[in-house]
Order: structure tokens, then sequence, then C-alpha cells
């Protein structure tokens, strides 16, 4: 490794790059880390397919939920309901910034955060007294899959919160498009995470 | 996500000095990123994934015991996931993003982690694609050389019917490692590698989108690499389940396993990672008046790949987190006593691993077109067409994944449909086939080293496909899959194909990534040699595995013996021409003859800077004004650089048809 | 350029022609297996004739000497060629989907009076139930001329059946009833090959498939049942290699030579009956040097009958002169 690129001397930045597209490139980013993770919740779906159409027929005597297991559908149920809350206060704290209201941003951030940590707190709790594991059939294998999978991207999505309100604190965000990208992305998430819940919940309690 | 700074676009360069990276003294030296941090942080994760299994395990109140296969495979996924995030964390690749979300001011940025100094650079965190490509090359060889030698094992021991040197366990182990490296740590990343070099200035771009993120990327793929071949470290040998990891065996396999589906969770990250950021640069970052339409094919195939790592991944991600529960926390996903469906593993891995084969093959298409229109001395053939293919085959290949399972059990009525989608692959490929071939017509061809590649490929890849279509009519299937006639079409696409566009690639770029020209003779026995030992190890495996030879055997008929022998000689001599090339790289690369910025006197962009191209790869970014192959055009340009652009007209438009 | 693309295509044809690429001729299904992958080959041997025939043409042809600086000439496309070159293949890969697709449906019609053979594999054994004999063993036997459905399950993991001369392959998988139709045609016998990996013994996991003359057929369905009522050490030979023992255990008296396990020649020589019935239905309580333990199944002690088990120990005793 003799050879290596040469260092300008005197020292100056890259020039700017040019803007092929109007789309900004952390945007365009999220979007496809979007796409990626929905074909990631689409494998999970995939096992939970192959466990309920193509094997209970035969093999439970057609019962799903397999006998003697139930679904607690109306825990979910609210817990639709705080997510989906959760999703108008995000939005509420991009507005905010957007009109330069710094207060309302901070408000909704952490509205959304405790909302979104109040899902998973009673998600948790609903895991403990559920009355099957994920040792029960493939039933309960996929059933903790999926919704352990989406209890997963809440978590992940509670942090991109937290260091949007850590940094709205500290004073970051701007008006300009430009400058609440840090509040826009994060939000973005978390509105994937919200309608990915939907999808879970219709899948996996409500059909 | 947010905490990834873009590339700035605008106006940063003004602003930003190029001061020399400050040297940490003292102590600090063990707290600044580097590998001094990477010495005690590593071992201490190591130390801390440990104490919390066996604490939590002694909190549960389960007996600790490390010939418990259960408590030892916890271990392992935890030092699996907690060894490597360790050493991230103290090679400094989040340092930037702990600083950004501690909310402290924004740091200006200084460009001190950018480009290469010393060989030094090479082994840290680097934010310069080019960098970063070398850093992938070599990896991703090195993982190529040490599984070509498991390959030479095998066939030592295959070249005699009975049992030699090993036993069955260490056999399976050796197949089931070289095909993962191979794939996962060889093929996959190196034209993720030779992408990241060659991406950015071609399509006039100073760096990737994302350059904190590509180097993230770069830096998981040795970790899944290592990882794999931990395997061998413990107890019960290396994962022996093939690199397809079919339940229920890989769930009944020894501990060894493991290391199979962590490494490709890891080795997958890389590669979704910098797909993303392939797909980000292309579409925001092309230099002023490249239109799609002006992309050169290099681009549109890494784009179409990019498309398709994104997409299929997530599922060899998932199907073998299923394979990790159901070892580890002994769910039910793929148990067929308990409710799943033995079968629908092969579904999940199939519709990653098929699109995988295009992952693995597409990019190699770009290098073909680059390189044969660039030494034939003539405009790509049907462009718009070839770029259309790419897309076809992008789209077909999703519906085809089943043409694996034929034989498997699965539902009798898809075999059909499928049958139909996968046959009809031939047609896009086809195209690209005729229309290189239409680009060789009346060309004046200079059989440079990487135009022999480029041509040999085409014959050879040719062949593989032709075996694919064997495969792909369900009747021949039922007799051939399972069997050595599957593994002659794996290394007629994977080595006759893939490797070779990557040897006409590394040959094609490597005066640009080096500066130094390779040794042209030494290239071309490399070439000879290789296409005569390739198809003698080979080709005779058609005939075996019709006649009768079953795949992921250690031990076959006697009336084998003979052509056994052949191609387990053929193989040595094979080996033997990769160690020509490794000669010629490094010492070519040490003290080859000073290479110019265009010696083969090629229109695209990477071509009209130096070589190596400057860190920052443009003074100011250039203008795109034509197509990028219009040799032979009067005057014709694809792009000017920064001053002479005024003056240049858009070149008379040549219709394309 | 015609000229070397003939010259390719007619060396492939050579090859193609004069090497005998594919096994016997075993079922009527294989006819039709074969005719497919003719009618595929001479497809494929025009296309890479073509495809040869114009690089070999261009690499002599349009060759440039080092110093020459001229480009070639700028066509950019011709859309007529290219129309022509994305229809013709699709003619043809459509031509060999239908025709394969006729024959896929032709092979897998069910005749009216066919028979029935339950196939069950595990690591790393085959054995054959017939249903209409109630027999089991470890050989598969069938009447020349007469469609047999063999229905295959797998105990532990996924196997595959293959017999190359029948061109039939079919997986074998726990959890779930795969079908295979084949008629025989002509009399033998076969290696049964399994070609899915399936652990430490896969290599070695062959039975044979004997194809016979309907008379022979009813005759040797009597002679097994003749030796089961017999008991003992008939019943004991029997069920050595109807059990599969013999797949992986090399017993000279047996005539088999299977290497994934010990040797019983040498392991149970002078061995006493409470050793041998011990490993017979826990193989995991003594391991021989150089094995591993969890290869050989466990659950002998459930799927044989105690009669049957007390035979083969007391053919094991005498087959190893072993004192008891
Ligand atoms: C780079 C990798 C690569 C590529 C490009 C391909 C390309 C193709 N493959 Fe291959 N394949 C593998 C890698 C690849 N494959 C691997 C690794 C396996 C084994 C996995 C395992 O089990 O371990 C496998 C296995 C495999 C199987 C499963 C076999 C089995 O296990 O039973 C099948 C079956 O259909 C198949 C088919 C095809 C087809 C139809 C194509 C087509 O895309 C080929 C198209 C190309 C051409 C046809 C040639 C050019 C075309 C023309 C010149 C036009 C005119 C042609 C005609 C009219 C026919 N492949
Ligand atoms: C990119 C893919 C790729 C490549 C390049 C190769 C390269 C080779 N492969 Fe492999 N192979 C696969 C992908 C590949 N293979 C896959 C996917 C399978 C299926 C596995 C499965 O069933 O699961 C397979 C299976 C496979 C088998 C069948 C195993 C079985 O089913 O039982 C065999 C048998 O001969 C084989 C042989 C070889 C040989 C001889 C080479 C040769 O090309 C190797 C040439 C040697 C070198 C390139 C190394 C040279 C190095 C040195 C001389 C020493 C220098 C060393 C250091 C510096 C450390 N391969
Ligand atoms: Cu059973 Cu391989
Ligand atoms: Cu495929």
């Amino acid at each position: 490794m003799a050879t290596v690129a040469h260092v300008e001397e005197h020292g100056h930045g890259p020039p700017p790059a040019h803007q092929s597209s109007r789309v900004d490139a952390r945007l365009l980013g999220i979007y496809f880390f979007i796409g990626s993770e929905i074909m990631l919740f689409g494998s999970f779906f995939t096992a939970y397919f192959f466990a309920r159409v193509v094997i209970a027929p035969h093999a439970y005597g057609g019962h799903w939920p397999p006998e003697p297991f139930k679904l607690p559908v109306y825990v979910a149920l609210l817990n639709t309901i705080i997510l989906l809350t959760s999703s108008f206060t995000m939005h509420w704290a991009l507005q905010s910034i957007k009109r330069n209201n710094r207060s309302g941003l901070i408000a909704g951030l952490a509205l959304t955060f405790l909302l979104g940590l109040t899902f998973l707190l009673i998600q948790a709790r609903e895991y403990t007294r559920i009355g099957f594991s994920p040792h029960d059939l493939a039933f309960g294998s996929t059933f903790f899959g999926l919704t352990g999978l989406h209890g997963l991207h809440v978590f992940l999505g509670l942090n991109l919160l937290a260091y949007a309100l850590v940094r709205s604190i500290r004073g970051h965000y701007g008006p300009n498009a430009h400058d609440h990208l840090g509040v826009e992305i994060p939000g973005i998430y978390w509105h994937f995470v919200d309608v990915m819940w939907i999808v879970v919940y219709t899948t996996v309690y409500v059909i | 996500m947010m905490a990834i700074e873009a590339y700035e676009h605008h106006g940063a360069g003004a602003a930003g000095h190029h001061a020399p990276p400050r040297r940490p003294t003292g102590l600090r030296r063990f707290t600044a990123a580097g590998w001094l941090r990477v010495a005690w942080v590593t071992p201490l994760s190591f130390g801390l994934a440990t104490a919390i299994v066996e604490g939590a395990r002694a909190g549960l109140g389960t007996p600790t015991s490390w010939h418990n296969q259960n408590t030892f495979q916890t271990l392992l996924v935890a030092w699996y996931v907690m060894v490597p995030l360790g050493f991230l964390i103290a090679l400094g690749a989040f340092d930037y993003w702990f600083y950004w979300i501690s909310g402290r001011p924004t740091r200006p940025e200084d460009h001190s982690s950018h480009g290469a100094r010393s060989w030094k650079d090479y082994f840290r965190v680097n934010t310069d694609h080019k960098v970063i490509g070398i850093q992938y090359v070599c990896t991703t060889f090195f993982f190529a050389m040490i599984s070509g030698l498991l390959a030479l094992f095998m066939r030592a021991e295959l070249a005699r019917p009975g049992m030699q040197f090993v036993d069955n366990n260490q056999f399976n182990g050796f197949f089931s490692v070289h095909a993962s490296v191979m794939i996962f740590l060889f093929i996959v990343p190196v034209f993720a590698g030779l992408g990241n070099f060659v991406i950015p200035l071609m399509i006039g771009a100073p760096d990737m989108a994302f350059p904190r993120l590509n180097a993230l990327s770069f830096w998981l793929l040795p970790i899944g690499g290592l990882i794999m071949l931990s395997s061998y470290l413990i107890p019960g040998g290396a994962f022996s389940a093939g690199w397809t990891n079919y339940v229920p065996l890989a769930v009944v396999q020894p501990d060894g396993n493991l290391a199979f589906q962590m490494g490709v969770q890891w080795a997958g990250a890389s590669s979704i990672v910098t797909a993303l950021n392939f797909l980000v640069t292309i579409i925001t970052m092309r230099a002023p008046g490249m239109t799609f339409w002006r992309m050169p094919l290099l681009v549109w195939a890494n784009f179409a790949t990019s498309t398709l790592v994104v997409l299929a991944t997530p599922f060899i991600a998932g199907s073998q987190f299923f394979i990790m529960f159901d070892r580890v926390l002994h769910t039910n996903f793929f148990n067929p006593g308990n409710g799943g469906y033995a079968i629908g593993y092969q579904h999940i891995f199939w519709f990653y691993s098929h699109p995988a084969v295009y992952i693995m093959i597409l990019p190699g298409f770009g290098i073909i077109s680059e390189v044969i229109a660039v030494h034939a001395r003539k405009p790509i053939f049907g462009y718009r067409l070839m770029a259309l293919s790419l897309m076809g085959i992008l789209i077909l290949g999703f519906s085809v994944w089943a043409h694996h399972m034929f034989v498997s059990g699965m539902q009798p009525w898809l075999r059909i449909p499928m049958m139909a989608t996968t046959l009809l692959i031939a047609v896009p490929t086809g195209i690209k086939v005729f229309s290189w071939l239409a680009t060789l017509w009346e060309g004046r061809i200079h059989f440079r080293t990487p135009m022999l590649w480029a041509v040999g490929f085409i014959s050879m890849f040719v062949l593989g496909g032709l075996s694919g279509i064997y495969l792909g009519s369900v009747p021949i299937d039922q007799h051939a899959s399972d069997t050595y006639y599957i593994v002659a079409h794996i290394h007629y696409v994977l080595f006759g194909g893939s490797v070779f566009t990557i040897f006409a690639g590394i040959y094609h770029w490597f005066p640009k990534m080096t500066g130094r020209m390779y040794n042209e003779r030494l290239g071309k026995l490399h070439f000879w040699t290789t296409l005569i030992a390739f198809n003698v190890t080979f080709f005779p495996m058609h005939w075996l595995g019709l006649q009768g030879m079953p795949r992921r055997v250690s031990d076959y008929a006697p009336r084998f013996a003979d052509w056994n022998m052949v191609i387990s000689i053929a193989s040595f001599a094979l080996g033997a021409s990769t160690l020509i090339f490794l000669y010629n790289m490094i010492v070519s690369w040490r003290s080859g003859e000073p290479a110019p910025s265009n010696p083969w006197r090629a229109l695209t962009i990477e071509w009209l800077v130096s070589s190596p191209p400057p860190v920052f790869n443009f003074d100011e970014i250039p203008q795109v004004v034509g197509s990028p192959y219009e040799y032979g055009v009067k005057g014709a340009r694809h792009a000017v650089m920064g001053g002479e652009r005024a003056d240049v007209q858009e070149p008379h438009k040549v219709g394309s048809h | 350029m015609l000229v070397i693309g003939v010259l390719a295509g007619l060396a492939t044809a050579a090859v193609a022609y004069f090497i005998p690429w594919l096994p016997d001729q075993g079922a009527k299904e294989a006819v039709q297996i074969d005719n497919v992958y003719w009618v595929a080959t001479i497809i494929c041997i025009v296309i890479f004739g073509i495809v040869a025939g114009v690089t070999i043409y261009s690499v002599f042809k349009f060759r440039a000497r080092p110093d020459d600086e001229e480009d070639g000439a700028p066509i950019h496309g011709h859309t007529g060629l290219e129309i022509f070159w994305t229809a013709v293949p699709t003619a043809l890969v459509t031509a060999i989907s239908v025709y394969s697709g006729v024959v896929l449906v032709g092979n897998e019609k069910v005749q009216k009076n066919h028979g029935v053979v339950e196939v069950t594999a595990q690591q790393f054994a085959w054995s054959f139930t017939y249903p209409d004999e109630g027999i089991t063993t470890g050989e598969l036997v069938v009447p020349i001329g007469r469609q047999v459905e063999l229905k295959m399950t797998s105990k532990d993991v996924i196997h595959s059946f293959w017999v190359p001369e029948w061109r039939l392959k079919q997986d074998v998988v726990p959890g779930v009833t795969t079908r295979l139709l084949v008629t025989p045609n002509k009399l033998g016998t076969y290696d049964v090959i399994c070609t899915e990996l399936c652990g430490l013994g896969h290599a070695a996991m062959r039975a044979r498939a004997r194809v016979v003359e309907p008379a022979e057929y009813a005759k040797w369905v009597q002679d097994v049942k003749a030796a089961r009522a017999q008991g003992g050490t008939a019943q004991g030979k029997e069920l050595f290699t109807s059990a599969g023992c013999g797949g992986c255990h090399t017993l000279a008296d047996a005539g088999t030579s299977g290497q994934v396990g010990p040797s019983l020649d040498q392991a149970l020589k002078g061995k006493d009956a409470a050793f041998v019935r011990q490993s017979i239905v826990d193989p995991n309580a003594v391991i021989a040097q150089g094995y591993q333990p969890n290869v050989m199944p466990q659950d002998f002690g459930s799927t044989l009958s105690k009669a049957q088990i007390d035979g083969l120990v007391e053919y094991l005793l005498k087959a190893t002169g072993g004192g008891g």
C-alpha cells in the first residue's frame, strides 16, 4: 500500500455536491429504510401465514387461536387507541416547530414519548398474563414474534423521540425545512410504527 | 436515523478547513477512538455479556453450567451481539452520533476522518468512499482466499472415494462455510466495494450521501465474516447444514450453527446500509446534466442491485432470527411437531436468496458493460433496453424463488407458474448478452486483461445460465436437483459469471484505484490459466450430477472416482492461478508503473480526474453533456470539468435507433 | 462467422451426443423427462453456438492493434434486432415451459389400480411399508409395469428420495406427506439415494430399489411374512435390513457395509445380550471410540416390539459370535 490518495496541502473541503433530486437525502434515506423494515415485518407475517393458514386448519381442528388460548383483544384495542393518539401528538410537535412554537414542540414530543412508553408498558403487562408463551405451538411463537418485533420498533422509535426531545430542550431546531429534519424524521418513523401496529393488530387480533 | 449527517449540499466546502487530525496524548489515547480503545473495550463487552447472561441465569434460578447446551447458546448470542458492538463503539464508528444525540452544539466538519494519508488510515473509521472501497475489496479478497482454501480441502477429500482426511462433520462444515463466506463475505460485498470506489466518481459526486454510515457499513462486514469463521472454535465444530441452513436440521445442529445465523445478520446489515446509501447517492447527488438516461450502466446496475438488497435482505434476516429463536428460546416457528411448517423456512429463505443471486450478478453486468464499451471502442448497443432489462430482471427476480423448491414438497400448483417466470428471466438476460455481442461487432477491440475477462465472462455465464434453464424446467429439475449438476450451475454462474466480472472490474479500475498499472503479461497469464482450470474443474460436474452423484457428500460411488480426481487436480491449478493474481496485485500496487489519469481513453467521469483521484474527487462538480458511451462519435463528450464548462456545447444529438 | 457458429454448435452437439449424459431409463416417466431434456439441449446448443460463434469471430475479426487509436463504428442500436432477440427467446422459453408443463401433468396422472408404498425416512435410514401386504422392509420392492404411489414422510429432518434411473426425486419432510408417482418399466436393482443434506450420515443414506416380475413380487411378500412368523434370528436378520441398521453399520453376516456407525463385527464381538440390547434402545449409553452421540435414532425401544428386539439381539449375538 505504498500509494495513497494525495492530499491537497493547501487544504480545502469538498466542493458542494449537486442536488439532483428535490427530496432531501435524509428523507429519502428514511423512506428506503422503512421500505426495508416493511419487508422485515413481511418475513414475520409470512411465518405467521404459514402457521395459521397452511398448518393450523389441519392441525388444531381449525381453531385459531388454538384451544384453550385466548387473545386479549380489548387490551390491544386500548393500546391501538393510545398509539393512534401518539401519532397526532407527533404531528402537533412538528407543526409547532414549523410555526416556531418551541414549547409546542417540546410538549408534543414529550407527550408522544409518554404515550409510546405507556403502550410498551401495557404490552409488557399483557405478555405476563396472557396465558401462553412463545413455546406454545407455532401460534405462540408467531404471536410473540410479530408483536415482539413491533414492540422492538416502538422501543427504537422511543429512542429517536428521546434524542429529538433532548435536542429540542437544548434549543436546536427551527422553522426552516432544513432545520427541523431532526424532528421530521423521527416523526416519519413514528407514523410508520403506528401504521404497522394497525396492520399487526388487524391481522393478529381482529381477523 | 436523523442523527446521520447527510453529505452537506450547500456550501460547506468553503468553510471546512483541512486541519491535520488532532493526535491525543497520554491516557487520552485510551479513551479516544481507535485500536487502543478497542483493546480494552472489546474484552470489557465480552465480560459484560457474560455477566448479564450468567446474572440473569442466577437471578432466575436456573443452574449455570457451560456444558448445558442452552446456557452456552445464550452466551454465544450475547457475545455475538455485544462484542461486535463494543468493538464498533471503541473504534469510533458511533462517536459522532453519540455527540449529536447528547444535543451539544453542532460541531463543524473538519474532514479529519476523510482520506488516507498513510496505510494506517485504512484501519480506522474512514469516511472517504475511495478508502472504504479499497477496504472493502481487500477484506473481501481476504475472505475469498480463506473460503477458496476450504474448497481445496474439500477437493482433497473428494479426490478419491471413501474417507481420507476428514470426518463427515468436518466435510459438511467445509462446504457450508465455503459457500457462506464466498456469498456473504466475497461476492455480495466486493461489488459494494467496487461500487463504493467508482459510483460517486462516475456520477460526479464528491462522496456518498452518508459518509459516516458508509464507514459503519464497512466495519460491520469483517465482523460478520469473523463470526462465521469463529464457528470453528465452538465445540461441535463449524456450522454444517449448508449455506441454505434448512430446518429442522439447523435446529438440531451443534452450537456452531449459531455462528451462521449471527454472521449473516451482521453481513446483511452491512449490505442493507450500503445499498441505502447507494440509492440515495444515485438519486440525489448526480452531477448537473446527468439524467437517468445518461447514467453509465454500472450506475444503473448498482441502482437495481441496491433496490434488491434493501427489499430482499430482511427476509434472510427474518429466516435466521426464526432459527435462532427455535434453537435458543425453543420456540416453534418451524417445528413440525408443534404447528410449525418446515417448508415455510425455505420460502422465506429463498425469497431472499433467489434475488440474492441477482444481487451477485447485476453489478457484474454493469462492470461488463463498462469494460466492453471502453475496450471495444464502441457505444453500448441498445443502451435503453440494457437499462430496462436490468429493471426487468429486478422485478422478475422476486417472482421465481420457489424454483429452488420444485422437489421440496411445497404446494404442487406453485410449480408451473414459478417455472414460467423462471424461464422468462432468460429474456432480459438474453437481451444483455446479445447486446454485448452486438457491441463487440465492428468494434476495435483491445484485448487487454479486463477485456479478456469480459469476453470470457460472456461464454462462461451463458453456459451457467443455460444450465439454469434446464433446472428451471420442473421435470428436468426433478432429476437434477441436489446433484452435482447444481454444483456445476452454481460455479458457472458465480465463478464464470460473478468472479470473472470482479476480475474484469479490478483490472479495469486498478490504475484508478492505486495510481499504478498492473502487469499486463501476468494478467493475461492469470486469465488463461483460470479459464482452463475453471472449465476442467467444473464442467465434468454436469455429467457427475446427471449420472447420479448427489451434492454435499464426502463419499461417492467408485465409478465416479476418475472424474473426481481430474476435478480435484484442476481445482488446485485453479487455486494456483489465483496466486498469480495476488502476486500481480501486490507487486504492481507497490511498484507498478505510474498510471496516467485515463489509460483506456474512456469517457466516463472517473477517468477525468487524476489516478488516484484527489481526496475530495473534484475541485468543482463536472457538468454532464452527453451519453457516457459516445465512442466513435466525433467530438462527443460525456462530461466536462469545471473550468472548461462554458465553451462546450451539447454535441449533435445522435439518435439511438 | 456462420462457419464458426456452426462449428461451435457442432462441437457442443458432439459433446452432447457422444457422451452418455443420462443414466439408463428405468421408468415410464424417465422417457418423458428425457424428451424434455433433449428438447432443452437442442435449444441450448443453438443459443450457445450463436454466442460462441459471434464471440470467436469478433475476437479474430475486430481485434485492434495496440497502437490503433481509431474508434469502432458509432452504432447505437437497431430496433429491429432488439425486438428480434427479445421475441425469439421469449418464444423458445415459452415452448420449454409449455412442454415441461405437459410432461409434468402427464407424469403425475394417477392410474386406476396403482400400488401404494409408505416411505419413512429418518437419520439415516429408509423404511418402506406395504399397506396392502402389511409388511415393512428396508428395501423397496415393486412389480414391473405397475404405477406405484410413494407416500413419504420423515421422522426427523428433511431427506430426499431419488432413484437416478427413474429421474424422479422428492423431498421427504417431517410433518408433511409428500407423494411421488412412478411406473418402473425395467427389471433391476437400483440405488435409492438421499439427496437432501440430513446430517452426518447423509452421504451413506442409501437403500435398494428392486423392480421385479409380479410373480416374484408375490413370492417375496410371502418370504418376508414367513421370516416374521418364524421369529428369532430369521426375523432378526430381516429386521436388521428393514429397520435400516445396515445403512449405518457394517455387518458381514447381513452383507451390509455402512460406515456411519461402528462396525458391528468389531463393536459387538464378545459382548453379552444386555449390552447389545442397551445399544439398541439407548444408543447414547456407550459411544464407541471415535463416534459421536445422537447420530443413531434413539426411539427403537418404542418403535420396535419386544419380540422384534429380542429377535434382533439374538441374531446379532449369533452373527458376531458373541456369548450369551
Ligand atoms: C450469480 C448467481 C446465479 C445466477 C445469475 C443464476 C441464474 C439462474 N438460475 Fe441459478 N442458482 C444459483 C446461482 C445463480 N443462478 C445458485 C447459487 C444456486 C444453488 C443454490 C443452492 O441450492 O445452494 C442456483 C440454483 C438454481 C436452481 C435450483 C436448482 C435446484 O436446487 O433444484 C434453478 C432452478 O430453476 C436455477 C435456475 C436459474 C435460472 C433459470 C437462471 C437465469 O437467470 C439464467 C438466465 C441466463 C441465460 C439463460 C443465459 C443467457 C441468455 C440467452 C443467451 C438468451 C437465450 C436463452 C434461451 C432462449 C434459453 N438456479
Ligand atoms: C462465489 C462463489 C463460489 C466460488 C468462487 C467457489 C469456488 C470454488 N468452489 Fe464452491 N460453492 C459455492 C460457491 C462458490 N465456490 C456454493 C454457493 C456452494 C454450495 C454449498 C452448499 O452446498 O451449501 C459451493 C459448493 C462447492 C462444492 C460442492 C460441495 C458439495 O456439495 O459437497 C465444491 C466441490 O468441489 C466446490 C468447489 C469449489 C472450488 C474448487 C472452488 C475454486 O474456485 C476455489 C479456488 C481456490 C481459491 C480461489 C483459493 C486459492 C488460495 C490459495 C491457493 C491459498 C492462499 C490462501 C491464503 C492467502 C489464506 N464448491
Ligand atoms: Cu437423508 Cu440425506
Ligand atoms: Cu434461484
